[in-house]
């Protein structure tokens, strides 16, 4: 067991390999930590697995994951966390857009007692339109939805306890959800300023068509939540709306059930009777969702758990 | 492990199949020209009493072939599983229990490994009759735009793979068919070979009206599985949303005509349409919903990504 990983995961990052694997060691040596540092290729068509290859030849404390093809930023990181030996990681973009001098700082708050430390870019270097504006719409957004105000979820450099991050469910793009998810379970969260770098070499990955992926990710979690507190609330809530629909409509059916034609009976009950089926589909709905739920081998609450078994956590050892 | 067999040849027996022990005299005459040391291994998918006839006399003969019989019919993906679990080589070749493509192009195809992780062949030029050819036209383009790699001719049995993929790739049912694609998902690389197609592969096939709705189920299930098995939100949602969305409208327009034109809505049956949109649309949502329920709470059991290779 090490005391600290730092994972980034590279996607054609030919140029930055290097510089980013320098400015780490530069950062992090000062510390005397048992470190390790974790690059993990998310199968990139240029030379980056060469590069870094050449530096972990070189570096016993460099481990590199070559992925067989592009999967993606999220299974990358998850792939990084899955594989770290340390008891803290560092999670940090390979792009040189994060500054490893700000590690140290990170390291500091979890000692402080916190599970997870948060950056946000203090002046973020991207563009307004496409980056900033919609990050920042996401973000007022989770916080509203999740109850946990996070000021940047999109900033990567993160550290976290392994024993917490290693119990959240990292898949597809729910890295934007970890501090939320986290916070939810009742672990402490620290959000510290880091530094912000333009990009040097390369080119942006991400562009504006997340709001969809977002939006419905965050209802998931919304979901859960409610799970995990008050079951059936969510579909309850909603079978209810929907057979106080189909009673309403039936009413009204009853109460013009002399004056009206044939046709309109039928309009008006077919209504309350499609309403009333939606109601009892969304009970049932919810109750599959409980035992889904109540049978998956994750719960929100397991977090708790391990944020009560760590509140004696001690520092690292740091070597003599 | 070191395995001294190269190649393990996988017969699958499901359905169709031609003479036994021709069609063995043939694949074992162009796996001896590819120069590498091979095992067969058939696997019956059920009862299967003939060909296991034909197989225990070649058997006797002194033909080293190891037989599977399934205990009931489980479909070719199970079977093919089967039989790789029983496989020792570290090359797998499946071939049809019928004539498909021209034994002697087994050579030419297992050469052409080196350097990807999947062969598949591709029968060309086609000898199939025009029928054959147009449902296999339309299955393609109906197939492909759930994969990067274009295939021409998926249908086709003959393939060659390193057994790395048989283990990482999780076939059944009826899914054999796609197991390159699920492959190339994986990230492994898939190399499409033409060879020559067999002259006996010729006639004229005209499936019942149920195999026609099992392979666009197929598809179906192959889109699902492809793109949205992480998300299936992302599926149901489009799908929800835009029938509430529509239900919705003809709802509000409704409204509104009631409000402000006067118009009664009792005997408009236009109101079951918006309402039965807007249900559906629900409906669809939260099955959608479900579904990313149970993703998330087996996440930790779904490895998303494949690694290839660890330094240090």
């Amino acid at each position: 067991m090490k005391d600290l990983s730092i994972i980034a995961p590279l996607y054609n990052e030919e140029e930055s390999v290097k510089p980013l694997y320098e400015a780490i060691v530069r950062a992090v040596e000062p510390l005397q930590l048992d470190h390790e540092i974790l690059f993990v290729d998310d199968g990139s068509k240029d030379g980056t697995f060469r590069v870094a290859g050449e530096l972990a030849e070189l570096d016993k404390r460099l481990r590199v994951l070559h992925f067989r093809r592009n999967f993606g930023q999220t299974p990358a990181m998850a792939a990084g966390i899955d594989h770290a030996r340390g008891k803290i990681l560092i999670t940090m973009d390979g792009d040189l857009q994060n500054d490893p001098e700000d590690i140290p700082r990170f390291i500091e708050k979890i000692e402080e007692g916190f599970d997870i430390v948060c950056g946000w870019r203090e002046k973020r270097q991207d563009k307004l339109v496409t980056r900033k504006i919609p990050s920042k719409i996401a973000n007022w957004l989770i916080g509203r939805v999740t109850g946990v105000p996070i000021r940047d979820n999109g900033c990567s450099l993160k550290a976290y306890r392994k024993a917490v991050i290693q119990k959240i469910p990292l898949y597809s793009e729910m890295h934007r959800f970890i501090p939320a998810m986290a916070s939810i379970a009742g672990s402490r969260i620290a959000q510290i300023p880091v530094r912000h770098h333009a990009r040097k070499y390369g080119k942006s990955k991400y562009g504006l068509s997340r709001i969809y992926k977002v939006l419905l990710d965050l209802l998931l979690i919304k979901t859960l939540v409610s799970f995990s507190s008050r079951p059936m609330l969510w579909f309850g809530g909603m079978s209810f709306l929907s057979a106080f629909g189909s009673l309403t409509t039936f009413a009204i059916a009853i109460a013009r059930w002399n004056r009206s034609e044939g046709e309109s009976l039928v309009v008006l009950n077919g209504t309350a009777l499609l309403l009333g089926a939606l109601a009892i589909f969304l009970l049932f709905a919810g109750a599959l969702g409980e035992l889904a739920y109540k049978t998956g081998n994750l719960k929100m609450t397991t977090l708790a758990d391990i944020r009560a078994s760590f509140s004696g956590f001690e520092k690292p050892q740091r070597e003599e | 492990m070191q395995s001294v067999i190269d190649i393990s040849v996988i017969v699958p027996v499901v359905e169709r199949y031609d003479d036994v022990a021709e069609l063995y005299g043939l694949y074992k005459k162009g796996l001896e020209d590819s120069g590498k040391s091979h095992e067969f291994i058939y696997v019956l998918d059920g009862d299967f009493a003939g060909v296991l006839e034909v197989l225990k006399r070649l058997i006797a003969e002194g033909e080293k072939i190891k037989v599977i019989k399934l205990a009931r019919w489980f479909g070719e993906a199970t079977a093919l599983t089967v039989g790789m679990q029983h496989s020792s080589g570290n090359v797998i070749l499946t071939l049809p229990a019928y004539q498909q493509v021209e034994a002697s192009e087994i050579p030419r195809l297992v050469e052409s490994l080196n350097g990807c992780d999947m062969v598949i062949a591709r029968r060309w030029p086609r000898k199939d009759s025009f029928l054959n050819r147009i449902q296999a036209g339309a299955f393609h383009i109906l197939l492909n735009p759930v994969s990067e790699f274009k295939f021409h001719d998926i249908g086709c049995g003959v393939r060659v793979f390193r057994k790395q993929v048989a283990q990482e790739v999780n076939i059944y049912g009826d899914q054999h068919r796609f197991l390159p694609i699920l492959a190339q998902k994986y990230g492994f690389r898939i190399l499409e070979v033409k060879a020559l197609q067999s002259k006996k592969d010729t006639g004229k096939r005209v499936y019942s009206l149920g195999t026609y709705a099992r392979r666009m189920l197929d598809i179906f299930s192959i889109f699902f599985l492809v793109k949205f098995t992480k998300k299936p939100l992302r599926f149901f949602g489009i799908l929800g949303s835009s029938l509430f969305a529509v239900g919705f409208l003809i709802l509000l327009y409704l409204l509104f005509v009631r409000l402000f034109q006067g118009v009664g809505l009792a005997d408009r049956p236009i109101v079951l349409v918006g309402t039965l949109l807007v249900v559906l649309g629900v409906q669809i949502f939260a099955i959608g919903l479900l579904a990313e329920i149970i993703i998330f709470t087996h996440a930790k059991d779904i490895k998303e990504y494949t690694i290839d290779q660890i330094i240090n």
